[in-house]
């Protein structure tokens, strides 16, 4: 187990290293640098200052130096500093961390409590008025992007009840209420999403479960139902969930533009977009890399968590 | 059978031009104090620094913080000589024929930090400015240092009066020093600062500023102007997506919206919210063709007159600007712009006439320079990947291909769009051009200077920059007035930056708002906001 995990953690850190050279590469692909972009707002471009403006950001280095200190940096810690607010670049990410992380355990908290328990009814009751009930409301959720469900969801609101939710962000130590009212319209919109693709998934390993001997055998055993489906079917079926689970949590993370947007949200995603607008480097690499991280990190989790459900899985092991 | 049309886009349109009266009527009340305005600007401010920056974003949010040394009067919808108001000057006057330009300070204005503000905050501000090589410091970046090339230095005699001596006559350096981008800075801050903080003198100071989410701002009780302002605080709260800012106001979470936004916008979020005002106003900024005269063959005259008769400007009203927007030349058109071309002469430029008649003429240039049906004219026509430009670029095409131009468009990203029209990098392109005030100085010298920056086309005439100096230095405003519109003839004639039209803009507000002052022919002079008030 140990020498597994060891593997892991080396993989990860070799896939980490990897994710560091293609963000970097890429920023540096896109045409323009922040001082273009300074230059931008400025509304024209003199050479000359532009010249002394990458001389102080230390763009005007060549390309590998420019990475290796950035690395060396991050490994140490180090975030550096926006280009465009001039801040360090931790005291600009941080603040918005727990946004995007609010906003998603609440969208998959959402998504796990309404997606498996359909998905499981669903599979139970094949071929019923609910299962095809509950498919055409999974569909739905699948076929409705997040964004435009919590457009839709605004604009219903705003003209039945003249409300939507705040426009500026209430911490949740400030008004722990308000906090969770401004998050729940865009956390059931993303969460209605993931739910649908978790209660497909849900449904149909449960129905490959079910059609196990040793389910059978625990019905003609005379097992009660709730027992036989979520004791010895559901934790058998949940494998694949865990990983779906897993994989929902890392996009959530960073890839909630358009419902940040549309909620005006403060969030890890939304900011990342405007800086890789903005070509603010240190930010766009850390944010990226952070996000890396957690993605890495959430695989490494979901991997173990397989022990625990299926004992039969020993890893480390020929 | 006669058929009718239907009448409510009529009574809409009567609708959105009666109801600005409303707000109007409504000043006459007693002035309430207390409450906090919260309104979304355009975008999140890149700093709060309006010397460094060149977008009405900044000018918004930053000049609540701030003063100049004299301003455009809210109250005046028209920005001019004469609608001039002091503010950190309490008198000024022009010497030596106007080659001196000298202003008595007030006594009683602190700077937010408390330390006293003095002639030597103005030296410092307007060195730095100009570029002297005497000033204690550099901008980041410079894009108004144009403004300025004409003083020769700066003198603060004493604490209290300072004197710009000019190389040359300039009557316009006032209005520009009335600029929302001519601030006054305090000379013991570091420039940097000015990044995420402000200290000013102006009537409100900055409570915080999360960049990217909100600008915040307290009333400074410390105001010079006695009674001002009303407002508690100020809020800007930055909102990307459109649809959230309609349902923002809708939803009163906003008091004031509408920077950006067009008519259709304005009248989605009256839709849902009948009680709400809006405010259609003229504005200095206008969409214009940019046609690169250092590449073949936009170098030939006819060619470009065909391009600039292709675009029907009454196709451009109806299409890209859905009914809001003025025609004019390279000034902005009376009765709500000073300099701009007679009507008469407006209704005769390249575009204006009837759409057949101008396509056919410019088939026949194209010819005679070569191009027809079997060798079409083929160009790339660039544009920033915003919608306000694309829409317009989109029917740009296709106004190009009626009369046999294969244009191909090209969306470049907003970030590199500046940077890429300084460097000529395009053949055709269409433009947004919004200048801080509605003069000749600014807007000629800016854009149809030999070599200036922003003078994005390449174009360049000897006899047009003799005479830009000239007006720059006529005193008489009737001799200067004439000036100018021999100017703007030539260029017309040129084909130098064909202005398709001049956009108008709208703002949305609740009944409570009172005092929002909105100006016709400049939208980044207007934005201290002490004279605001709510009625609630």
């Amino acid at each position: 187990m140990k020498i597994y995990i060891l593997k892991r953690v080396i993989i990860a850190g070799v896939t980490l290293l990897g994710m560091s050279m293609l963000i970097f590469v890429l920023m540096r692909l896109a045409p323009g640098n922040i001082t273009d972009i300074i230059f931008e707002s400025a509304g024209y471009v003199d050479e000359a200052d532009r010249h002394r403006l990458e001389a102080e950001l230390g763009i005007d280095k060549p390309v590998a130096i420019q990475y290796l200190n950035w690395l060396g940096d991050f490994v140490r810690g180090d975030l550096g500093k926006s280009y465009r607010y001039e801040l360090p670049a931790w005291d600009v990410i941080k603040p918005r961390l727990p946004v995007t992380l609010e906003l998603a355990v609440l969208a998959l908290g959402f998504s796990v409590l309404l997606g498996v328990p359909t998905g499981v009814i669903s599979a139970v009751r094949r071929g019923r008025p609910v299962d095809y009930a509950l498919r055409v409301f999974s569909l739905a959720g699948l076929s409705m992007p997040s964004f435009w469900l919590g457009m839709i969801v605004i604009l219903l609101l705003v003209r039945s009840l003249g409300w939507i939710p705040s426009m500026t962000y209430v911490s949740p130590f400030d008004n722990l209420g308000a906090n969770l009212f401004q998050f729940l319209l865009p956390a059931l919109a993303v969460g209605y999403r993931s739910s649908a693709l978790i209660m497909r998934i849900t449904r149909s390993t449960m129905l490959e479960v079910l059609r196990e001997d040793y389910i059978r055998t625990a019905w003609a055993k005379g097992q009660r139902s709730t027992q036989v489906v979520w004791r010895h079917a559901f934790k058998n079926a949940s494998l694949p969930v865990i990983t779906l689970i897993g994989i929902e949590f890392a996009f959530l993370i960073g890839g909630l533009i358009v419902t940040e947007t549309v909620f005006n949200l403060p969030g890890v995603a939304r900011y990342l977009v405007d800086a890789i607008q903005g070509r603010d480097y240190p930010i766009v690499q850390n944010l990226a890399m952070l996000i890396a991280v957690v993605v890495v990190t959430a695989n490494l989790v979901v991997d173990l968590l397989y022990t625990w459900l299926d004992p039969r899985i020993k890893y480390g092991q020929a | 059978m006669v058929r009718f049309r239907p009448l409510w886009p009529l009574a809409a349109v009567t609708a959105l031009i009666a109801v600005p009266l409303l707000p109007l009527a409504a000043s006459a009340q007693t002035p309430k104090y207390g409450g906090v305005l919260v309104t979304a600007p355009l975008s999140a401010a890149p700093s709060l620094s309006p010397h460094e920056e060149s977008t009405v974003a900044v000018v918004q949010q930053a000049s609540p913080c701030f003063n100049n040394l004299v301003y455009y009067d809210p109250a005046k919808k028209q920005e001019s000589g004469d609608t001039i108001i002091p503010e950190l000057a309490e008198k000024w006057s022009w010497q030596d024929n106007h080659r001196n330009l000298v202003f008595l300070l007030r006594r009683d204005v602190k700077w937010h930090d408390g330390k006293p503000f003095t002639s030597q905050d103005v030296k410092y501000t307007f060195d730095l400015v100009r570029g002297s090589p005497d000033a204690k410091g550099r901008l980041r970046v410079n894009p108004r240092k144009l403004w300025y090339e004409n003083v020769e230095g700066i003198e603060a005699p004493d604490p209290h009066t300072v004197v710009f001596r000019l190389k040359k006559p300039q009557p316009s350096l006032l209005l520009m020093l009335a600029s929302g981008y001519s601030p006054v800075y305090p000379a013991h801050v570091p420039l940097p600062e000015f990044k995420n903080k402000c200290i000013g003198t102006g009537p409100f100071k900055l409570k915080e500023n999360k960049p990217g989410e909100y600008v915040e701002y307290v009333k400074n009780p410390d105001y010079f102007v006695k009674g001002r302002p009303y407002l508690d605080g100020l809020k800007f709260v930055v909102i990307r997506d459109r649809s959230t800012q309609i349902a923002a106001v809708q939803s009163g979470q906003l008091d004031v919206a509408g920077t950006g936004w067009n008519r259709a916008n304005a009248e989605d979020a009256k839709k849902g919210a009948p009680k709400l005002v809006v405010v259609e106003a003229d504005s200095n900024v206008n969409d214009n063709v940019l046609i690169n005269f250092k590449k073949a063959p936009f170098t030939d005259r006819r060619v470009r007159q065909a391009i600039n008769l292709a675009m029907d400007r009454k196709g451009y009203l109806i299409g890209p600007r859905q009914g809001a927007a003025t025609f004019g030349g390279a000034l902005l058109p009376k009765p709500a712009g000073v300099w701009g071309l007679p009507a008469a002469e407006v209704s005769r430029l390249a575009g204006m006439g009837d759409p057949a008649k101008q396509k056919a003429e410019a088939r026949k240039l194209l010819a005679e320079a070569g191009f027809g049906a079997n060798n079409p004219l083929k160009f790339t026509l660039s544009t920033r990947a915003l919608p306000i430009y694309v829409d317009t670029a989109s029917w740009m095409v296709d106004q190009l291909q009626q009369v046999g131009i294969e244009a191909t468009l090209e969306q470049i990203e907003t970030g590199v769009w500046h940077p890429k029209m300084t460097r000529l990098e395009y053949q055709v392109a269409l433009n947004l051009t919004g200048v801080g005030i509605d003069d000749p100085d600014a807007q000629l010298f800016e854009n149809y200077r030999c070599g200036s920056q922003r003078n994005f086309s390449g174009y360049c005439s000897e006899e047009i920059d003799r005479l830009m100096l000239e007006q720059s230095q006529t005193l008489d405003r009737a001799k200067r007035l004439a000036l100018v519109n021999d100017i703007d003839r030539k260029l017309q004639a040129d084909g130098a930056r064909p202005v398709l039209g001049w956009g108008k803009q709208h703002w949305v507000m609740w009944p409570h708002v009172k005092g929002w002052a909105v100006h016709e022919n400049s939208i980044y002079n207007v934005s201290r906001r002490q004279d605001v008030w709510m009625a609630k």
